[in-house]
């Protein structure tokens, strides 16, 4: 049994509040991720979902919003698109690059990828980040597999190979882990310390799980728990001076009453020491300033394997 | 048909009674030092194992790694800050894989106890008594003495067996009631648990195999007003409250805040006694025992 694999991806603690340093001595770190997906389930965007009223006001009055509240509150945040997208909306990508915010890439059609063979995750990782690299003229630096709405778990789906596969196809970083509230390795080989930066994500901060979620079911609409979960978290990573990532999808945030919230959380945001980053700018810098190879401490396995235990 | 109704009436009369037999209340429980209150603080440190034992996704397993690289180390700073000794019930397992956190936990004056070798009971019976026996001698690696209590579904007579003298799992009172034997003998206090004062009901997703329709996402504002609540209600009863936290749930900034808050008002009334399960166990075993029952009277 080498090391802890298929229990822990990274070491055994995280930084302590006083270890983290943001650039420009600023307290705390804030990252926007927008979801440019409109799939609805695992099977990742198909027309039906194209024509839906949600994917409609998504990419049109919903993105037009959202770009709107940014740049009002001159904030700047990552979009996670799909190569599907991009290449139906290019003029929308174009705008969204216009507006200084990043471009990520998000799955070829933000499909969970879970059961594909290696050589087929890798093509339509390659194909993912050529549709992009073309459109936009820069070669994503990110990559997301947030959840659906309609998946069975709320962190998102990977496959086996997913991670390494980015390694290989040089990607400096994973937009959505669920680990640590700090960018951390996720090592993907123990013996050789390969690990690729991976990025805070976490389902209570993301609109798509409050915003008539189930969207068949009960529950439905509870953007104020979402406006205070927000507030809640900001405030005490704040305190911590750690890290703050949030995210939106057009379709849910942009609508009316969602939107008010928003828009009155991103003002109060202003006065703060806050290092608002793109992915990949706080990739980068983390790996400048925590380089793998010496904040990385993987504790020796003392791990054994007994009859009558799982491995 | 009058037989029948006789037969299912002598029937369920018998289960009432059976159950009746099974367990003792504890009459005019009281506190050390006249507190009103007996709170638990405690904390299921399973991070990433109940995940990896009903094989879920890589990012459900990051998940509950988030409890040990993170949330276990900010909760144990939080009992610090507010001076409170709290009982961690820790799987076997995870002594292998953050044995830093434990230790800390030692050095903290909080007390460790069972909480499965991986978070399940095996179905036969000598793997039970085999996992039991290698988490109690983890934790007594750990710790520097053995286990005195369990969360789990270990059976009674099992428990006893192996020196365990609370199990913290049921809800059959509020208060800390005993577990009997067939023959009316007290098997181990239980300091009782309930699913309301759990973190996980109300933050974790897909908990307990639950699907997309029974997601209901609470702030940390909602959770704070309901354990609050019940507090209040066991203060002014007298009585005990057992609050149940996850590292990978409890562990996030915003609810490390929100239970800052939540220890804080209820450090504001008087008479809360903040105790680890075992000290509130031995106080009950010593100054509150089981009373003899006919059956056990009688018993050889």
């Amino acid at each position: 049994m080498p090391w802890k694999q298929g229990y822990t991806i990274s070491d055994e603690k995280s930084l302590a509040d006083a270890e983290v340093r943001w650039p420009e001595g600023k307290r705390c770190a804030i990252h926007i991720v927008a979801d440019l997906s409109v799939a609805s389930g695992p099977a990742g965007i198909g027309s039906r979902d194209l024509a839906s009223p949600a994917a409609q006001f998504a990419i049109n009055d919903g993105l037009d919003l959202l770009l709107g509240a940014f740049a009002r509150h001159r904030l700047r945040a990552t979009f996670a698109v799909p190569a599907v997208m991009a290449e139906c909306y290019r003029d929308r990508v174009k705008d969204i690059v216009e507006g200084g915010h990043e471009v990520a890439a998000h799955g070829f059609k933000h499909e969970d990828v879970s059961a594909l063979s290696r050589d087929e995750e890798r093509a339509r990782i390659a194909r993912t980040t050529q549709v992009l690299g073309a459109i936009t003229g820069r070669r994503p630096a990110g990559w997301f597999a947030l959840p659906r709405q309609n998946d069975a778990f709320a962190g998102g789906a990977i496959s086996a190979n997913t991670m390494g596969l980015l390694l290989e196809a040089g990607y400096d970083y994973m937009g959505n882990g669920l680990a640590d509230d700090l960018p951390h390795y996720w090592v993907t080989d123990f013996a050789s310390r390969r690990a690729i930066l991976t990025l805070p994500y976490y389902y209570h901060f993301d609109d798509q799980f409050f915003c008539m979620f189930p969207t068949a079911g009960t529950g439905l609409e509870n953007p104020d728990a979402l406006l205070r979960n927000w507030r809640a978290e900001f405030d005490a990573q704040y305190r911590r001076g750690r890290f703050f990532g949030m995210t939106v999808h057009p379709q849910h945030i942009g609508w009316c009453h969602r939107l008010a919230g928003l828009e009155a959380f991103l003002g109060e945001l202003a006065g703060c020491e806050l290092w608002n980053c793109t992915g990949a700018e706080c990739a980068r810098y983390w790996m400048g300033a925590y380089p793998a190879a010496h904040s990385l401490k993987l504790a020796p396995s003392i791990w054994q394997d007994y009859p009558g235990s799982l491995s | 048909m009058s037989d029948s109704l006789s037969a299912e009436l002598a029937e369920l009369k018998a289960a009432a009674a059976h159950n009746d037999a099974r367990f003792q209340r504890i009459d005019k429980l009281s506190w050390p030092n006249g507190a009103r209150i007996a709170v638990n603080v405690t904390v299921d440190f399973d991070a990433m194992l109940l995940r990896r034992l009903n094989n879920e996704p890589a990012m459900e397993l990051a998940k509950g790694e988030f409890g040990g690289r993170v949330g276990v180390w900010r909760l144990l700073e939080l009992f610090a800050a507010h001076r409170i000794k709290a009982t961690i019930f820790t799987p076997g397992r995870i002594c292998e894989l953050y044995p830093e956190a434990l230790q800390a936990a030692v050095r903290g004056g909080h007390e460790l106890a069972d909480h499965m070798w991986e978070h399940r009971v095996p179905k036969e019976p000598e793997l039970a008594r085999d996992h039991l026996g290698k988490t109690a001698a983890a934790l007594q690696a750990i710790s520097g003495h053995r286990p005195v209590g369990s969360r789990s579904h270990y059976p009674a007579s099992l428990l006893r067996e192996e020196g365990f003298i609370y199990n913290s799992h049921g809800a059959r009172s509020d208060r800390p009631y005993y577990v009997l034997d067939e023959r009316g003998r007290p098997l181990v206090l239980e300091l009782p648990f309930h699913f309301a004062i759990d973190d996980a009901m109300f933050f974790s997703f897909a908990w307990y195999r639950s699907g997309n329709a029974g997601q209901r996402l609470a702030d940390t504002d909602r959770v704070f007003d309901l354990w609050l609540a019940a507090f209040q209600q066991q203060h002014r009863q007298g009585g005990y409250l057992n609050i149940c936290l996850h590292p990978f749930v409890s562990g996030r900034a915003l609810r490390v805040a929100m239970l800052d808050r939540l220890i804080g008002a209820m450090k504001a009334y008087p008479g809360v006694w903040f105790a680890s399960c075992e000290e509130v166990a031995r106080h009950c075993l010593a100054t509150h025992p089981a009373s003899p029952t006919p059956e056990s009277a009688t018993s050889p």
